[in-house]
């Protein structure tokens, strides 16, 4: 029996939010737009899901006079990941 | 890329694998990038202490020059921020955090012994009769270069590149041997058959820590760097 894998992660681009974040310490904004090649209100609105969701937390703040958004994992959120893997083995059949 | 629920598991496992080396990927550039810009003001600014001091000593001044290097990390930021743009919006994943903080550690070690080594000499200058003052002088270059290939062996280490961590080891220890016992000038010397040095010759020893630097700079900043940028 497969347990249903997290709603929130089993999207294309929210899951390459939450795997750019993984490997980083925090990314910009316009990084992770660049990354994904997803548009600006596109993932306005699946950063906003995942900020509310607690799995990443995002900080509004000033780059010179320019604004700017910096994204970042947490601890919630690194969990999250950590079982939608381990769900992902099962239906992938490895790490028994 | 779009908001699709209906993923197959292997096409979430192909997602997860490309976003982490793609982001990887471009930390790693940016990375290089800041080596190889460390690399190159490192290898010029020994090149132009080298004829600094090759003009000095002709009026009598000995390795005035070097005093230089402590504006080595100023031009260095300079242009990593001149030429590193893609760093405005790269993030910092523990790789490229590690290997700054490698050479961040080892520019305040450096900056802070020679700053020791400089108030002492001076001091020792006036203080003690010329014997002393040789026997107890501070030698800047042989310390240097051996902090220098530990903060090569560590970043070769950080970046799982074995023949950086060869280098820096076996570097590190044959040019502090080299530089301690003076040998680069005592080879002068037996070149010149002379029992003193010539003011030639004597311009030529304060030439050679120049050139270790140079070579490490070279092997140790510029060529990982390069590696780093080009990295597929």
């Amino acid at each position: 029996m497969f347990q249903p894998l997290d709603p929130l992660l089993h999207s294309e681009l929210r899951l390459a939010v939450m795997s750019l974040l993984i490997s980083a310490e925090e990314a910009e904004f316009p990084y992770i737009k660049e990354q994904t090649g997803a548009t600006a209100g596109n993932l306005s609105v699946q950063i906003d899901k995942l900020s509310t969701a607690g799995y990443i937390e995002v900080e509004k703040t000033f780059k010179g006079k320019k604004p700017c958004t910096i994204c970042r994992i947490t601890p919630t959120g690194l969990k999250a990941f950590e079982d939608y893997i381990q769900t992902l083995k099962t239906y992938l059949n490895i790490g028994k | 890329m779009e908001e699709n629920m209906n993923m197959t598991a292997e096409r979430s496992l192909e997602i997860i694998t490309q976003q982490i080396a793609q982001s990887r990927r471009a930390v790693s550039k940016v990375t290089g990038q800041s080596l190889f810009i460390s690399g190159i003001c490192t290898m010029c600014m020994a090149v132009v202490i080298a004829i600094i001091n090759f003009i000095l000593i002709n009026h009598a001044i000995v390795g005035l020059g070097h005093l230089l290097w402590l504006v080595l990390p100023i031009i260095i930021w300079i242009f990593s921020r001149k030429y590193n743009k893609e760093r405005a919006h790269a993030p910092v994943d523990i790789v490229s955090s590690l290997v700054a903080k490698t050479w961040s550690t080892f520019a305040w070690f450096v900056i802070g012994y020679f700053i020791i080594a400089l108030i002492w000499g001076f001091v020792a200058a006036r203080m003690l009769p010329p014997e002393s003052y040789v026997a107890s002088r501070i030698e800047v270059t042989p310390v240097i270069v051996l902090l220098m290939g530990m903060a090569i062996t560590i970043t070769g280490h950080i970046l799982k590149q074995r023949w950086l961590v060869i280098f820096g080891i076996t570097a590190g220890l044959i040019c502090f041997v080299w530089e301690h016992f003076g040998m680069g000038q005592t080879i002068v010397l037996f070149l010149s058959g002379e029992p003193h040095l010539s003011l030639s010759a004597a311009a030529g020893a304060t030439m050679l820590p120049c050139l270790t630097i140079f070579i490490f700079a070279l092997v140790g900043l510029m060529l990982p760097g390069l590696m780093l940028k080009r990295q597929k």
